[in-house]
């Protein structure tokens, strides 16, 4: 293990030696020097505020009393100086002057303020302008009595109940409810009688309290129970407190991710390129050592840029933690793009899709924080949490960045598949190289009586068959929360068919593409036997692994209509009999038992049979979708 | 040191190598040879360690093909040499040294001592400055940073100038006197000649031939002679029955060259006829010169085409193929497609 480490750690200095090798010195003196240059703008700027020498300060001479209520405006504004009343003339020794008219008693009772009449004494009545308003805002914010000193009006508009699957009703909203409407009353919809506490009602995180479970929707907290029932929302029904400030430094994270996967991509192509990399896989080391090594540099440059984003907005290890997996994914989605990539060009493509879909699964959920749960889809949610300094369950944490690294690990796995002399050299398009890829982990099997159903190698090579569609199912989450995230915001009567549908054909393609590789690389014997016998253990992988996304139901997912649509619910089965218990849990199993064999026979066929069989999987798939969410309501 | 045992790899329908069986002796050059698709190239790969066989074991300096341990007393010289082009010669050999655990000092001793004999002395520029010879010759360093027992050299020659092709060969023989097993590939079959004690001919994914280079001539090729005369001689009964008997065509066997004439002939018989022919048509024999057969001929007769980009200085008038017989060990009951996929040699 210790000798392993050596090796990797050798191949990532040689990986660091290399890539700095690559970039030509003048260009590297080049950059050093604009970092230079831009380091010296900030440092002086840091350096100068920090002197006090301000350029604005001082500037206009405004006559005012001591004892004016206008002096102490003056005093704090840095870019007025006051000086004495007495004596002061306009345009001379003053350029703005505060008349007090006072009383008998000493009071003042009017103030009459005066500029010269040129433009640096408009300048002056404007500047005297804002110093008087921003001394307002401080005595303000320093009042105790909040209410008296920010007081809010409240205006109620009365609108009619409707449906909830109507047309303007949208994914996010509580279907069948029976509350009160958008807005609510103050009993079910808020969470409290004054608006405060209806703020911070969320907080609660009990979902039978909330307006969702009512029926309506509660204002939206920010910071606090993100995942109780009264955040469940959509932008097409609420209007929702962004985090603007988090959700912007969070964007921040994403950003040096696309010049990693530029420079890791090119680097991984470039030893497929004319065969440059063909020596190394002579030497001692496996593939998985080449791979580990090359990638650990940028690995550790994630991290690296990662940590010191986190320092510079405030983030903590949390912030790190999220957006690990974010970047492992990156660069693993990079790594099979580098490896399927005929050239450079192919290869830009790769990665701006990559850089796209990730960076879109990264932060258009996490535009939802605080609102909706299906924000939790995106480990950069977290990192809003982390910069809004609140507190992150397990569960959550892992329902954000599970799918990722498991997904980062399973495309690893993909790309090693071909990470050999046969495949890493070859010139074919990409579709042929993923069903390389993906035989490459199948065993044969071969047609066989019924004596030798089970036999044990045939045994195994089904099993890799189910393992290797269990291992799908990191992408199919990805890719149906991505769906859920996508069409969440849309009317229910486009988005609901359009997600059964695009959730049939997500998985059907998940449990049979690689039965297609199978057959089409002579791994699987073409008969219908076969196609049988690999169809149903794909459908048992499947199965058996589709019950790990059981982890959604411990961060409430499925309390949203799409989650439920999406990932389906165990709410409402109590009181059902054990049998009707059993039939549904192994329904799912049934349909894919059935949609799966069928792709498989057409699949052992040629493409247009499969195309064609997929096609029926899927609409049989989408039906029975259809039946469990109308049985759900 | 390498034992090959019924190897066989396919490419899905196709197959690169068929029931091949060979063994190279410790300190021993053995050439394979054979045209572009003659699974040369896969074969190497096979004893590199580089692609799997579809069946059979491959053993090299004891060790299997897929131990790791096989691939530490192993250089391998593939046909293209692509280098890191942004390090230095030195750096890139180090680079390798230390993939395979050499301790750097023994490293910089083993660098600088291939790099004097391979007369290359631009060490701290970048590769991809230098000209596809100085590549070359790094490649082959690089071949030699772990010491190895045995080296596998694809076409190590290949396209280089003759100047630095003599030193790359001058150096496989010294390997040889050093006690390494090397096994080298080549299409020019000059270079085969000069460095290999033993060869096997493949075609088709098959060896076809397999022997000492003398041997493989003896048992596949004949000596001619070359008879010059001062007039062509007389087309007469006698020398056409003698040239026909010999097997030889009477019209391809009379060549005019300069103001001499050559006659190709297989035994003294038809010297003899082609001598009372020139004195028929009133002139004289003015030279014999005795052949022997070319690698190059015998791969003729053995295959049936010429080889392609073959080395013809010295090789005598080989110009085309005219469909040889087929070696006696050529099997041509499996039908395979004509072109390999990518990938296969």
């Amino acid at each position: 293990m210790i000798d392993r480490l050596r090796r990797v750690l050798r191949v990532a200095r040689w990986e660091v030696a290399r890539a700095g090798g690559g970039v030509d010195r003048r260009t590297l003196a080049a950059a050093l020097a604009l970092l230079l240059v831009a380091g010296a703008v900030l440092g002086g700027g840091l350096a100068v505020g920090a002197v006090g020498v301000d350029v604005d300060r001082d500037v206009y001479r405004v006559a005012v009393d001591g004892d004016s209520p206008y002096a102490d405006a003056v005093e704090e504004a840095p870019a007025l100086t006051p000086v004495p009343v007495e004596g002061a003339e306009l345009g001379d020794s003053a350029d703005l002057v505060v008349f007090d008219r006072r009383s008998e008693s000493g009071g003042v009772e009017t103030v009459a303020v005066r500029a010269s009449d040129t433009r640096k004494g408009e300048a002056a009545a404007a500047e005297f302008r804002e110093a008087v308003e921003a001394h307002n805002e401080r005595l303000m914010a320093a009042e105790e009595n909040a209410t008296a000193a920010f007081p809010v009006t409240v205006t109620l508009r009365y609108v009619g109940r409707t449906s909830a699957l109507d047309e303007g009703s949208t994914l996010g909203e509580d279907g069948g409810g029976s509350g009160d409407g958008i807005g609510g009353d103050g009993a079910g919809g808020g969470a409290g009688d004054d608006g405060s506490e209806g703020d911070a009602g969320g907080a609660d995180g009990d979902s039978t309290d909330g307006g969702s479970a009512g029926g309506g929707f509660a204002v939206p907290s920010v910071g606090g129970g993100a995942f109780g029932a009264d955040t469940v929302g959509s932008p097409g029904s609420i209007s929702p407190p962004f985090p603007f400030v988090s959700l912007l430094l969070a964007f921040v994270f994403l950003v040096p991710m696309n010049f990693l996967i530029q420079a890791y991509g090119s680097s991984v192509l470039d030893e497929r390129t004319n065969r440059r990399g063909e020596p190394l896989l002579v030497t001692p080391l496996s593939p998985v050592d080449i791979v580990a090594g090359k990638t650990l540099p940028y690995v550790a440059a994630a991290v690296l840029v990662t940590t010191l984003i986190a320092v510079a907005v405030g983030g903590g290890p949390l912030s790190v933690a999220a957006v690990l997996p974010v970047a492992l994914t990156f660069l693993a989605a990079t790594f099979v793009g580098a490896m399927f990539a005929r050239s450079f060009k192919e290869l830009t493509f790769v990665t701006v899709g990559v850089s796209v879909l990730l960076t879109t699964y990264a932060f258009v959920p996490a535009v939802f924080t605080n609102v909706t749960p299906v924000a939790l889809v995106s480990p950069l949610t977290l990192v809003v949490f982390d910069l809004q300094g609140e507190a992150v369950s397990a569960g959550e944490a892992l329902f954000s960045t599970a799918p990722m690294a498991l997904g980062a690990a399973l495309l690893f796995g993909l790309g090693l598949g071909v990470y050999r002399e046969e495949d890493m050299f070859t010139q074919k398009p990409v579709a042929r190289k993923l069903l390389d890829a993906l035989a490459v982990r199948l065993s044969a099997v071969e047609d066989a009586g019924l004596g030798d159903l089970v036999d044990r190698r045939r045994l195994r090579a089904l099993g890799s068959v189910a393992f290797l569609t269990a291992c799908a199912i990191p992408f199919v989450f990805v890719a149906e929360l991505l769906a859920v995230a996508t069409l969440f915001a849309l009317p229910v009567t486009v988005s609901i068919p359009v997600l059964l549908v695009t959730i049939a054909f997500v998985e059907e393609v998940a449990k049979s593409v690689h039965l297609y590789a199978g057959f089409e690389r002579g791994v699987f014997a073409r008969t219908d036997r076969v196609a049988v016998a690999v169809g149903l253990a794909s459908a048992v992988g499947f199965f058996l692994a589709e019950k790990a996304t059981a982890v959604v139901q411990a961060v409430g997912l499925t309390e949203l209509y799409v989650g439920r649509a999406a990932f389906g619910s165990v709410a409402g089965v109590e009181g059902l009999s054990p049998v009707v218990l059993a039939a549904l849990l192994f329904a799912p199993l049934v349909l894919h038992g059935f949609a799966t064999t069928v792709a498989a026979v057409g699949a052992s066929r040629d493409r247009t049979y499969y195309a064609l069989t997929l096609a029926l999987a899927t609409l049989v798939h989408a039906a029975y979708n259809f039946g469990v969410v109308s049985l759900h309501g | 040191m390498i034992e090959v045992a019924g190897l066989r790899k396919t490419y899905g329908d196709f197959a690169a190598v068929v029931d091949s069986d060979f063994a190279v002796e410790e300190g021993e050059v053995f050439g394979i040879v054979g045209p572009n698709g003659a699974g040369k190239t896969t074969t190497l790969k096979v004893l590199a360690g580089l692609v799997e066989p579809t069946e059979g074991e491959v053993e090299v300096a004891g060790f299997l093909s897929d131990d790791p341990e096989m691939r530490r007393r192993l250089g391998f010289l593939p046909e293209e040499s692509p280098l890191y082009e942004e390090m230095t010669p030195l750096s890139y050999l180090n680079f390798f040294a230390d993939l395979y655990d050499v301790p750097s000092d023994v490293a910089d001793e083993r660098i600088a001592a291939a790099l004097d004999r391979l007369e290359l002395d631009h060490r701290e520029r970048r590769l991809g400055d230098m000209s596809k010879g100085m590549k070359r010759k790094v490649a082959i360093a690089r071949s030699l940073v772990n010491d190895p027992d045995v080296l596998v050299y694809d076409e190590p020659a290949s396209g280089l100038d003759p100047v630095t092709t003599n030193s790359v060969l001058e150096f496989t023989r010294e390997l040889r006197a050093a006690g390494k097993t090397v096994v080298f590939s080549a299409h020019n079959l000059y270079h085969v000649e000069s460095v290999c004690d033993r060869v096997v001919v493949m075609n088709e994914g098959r060896i076809v031939a397999r022997g000492s280079v003398d041997g493989i001539r003896e048992r596949h090729g004949e000596t001619t002679y070359h008879v010059f005369t001062d007039v062509a001689p007389a087309r007469t009964d006698a020398l056409a029955d003698a040239l026909a008997d010999a097997g030889a065509d009477p019209g391809d066997a009379i060549e005019e060259v300069g103001d001499r004439f050559r006659t190709v002939v297989p035994d003294m018989d038809a010297v003899e006829a082609v001598r009372a022919a020139a004195a028929d048509a009133g002139g004289g024999v003015v030279d014999i010169r005795t052949r022997e057969p070319s690698l190059e001929d015998v791969f003729l007769d053995i295959v049936g085409r010429p080889m392609p980009g073959r080395y013809t200085a010295g090789s005598g008038a080989v110009d085309a193929a005219d469909g040889g017989e087929d070696g006696d060990e050529r099997d041509g009951s499996e039908r395979r497609p004509a072109e390999p996929p990518e990938g296969a040699e």
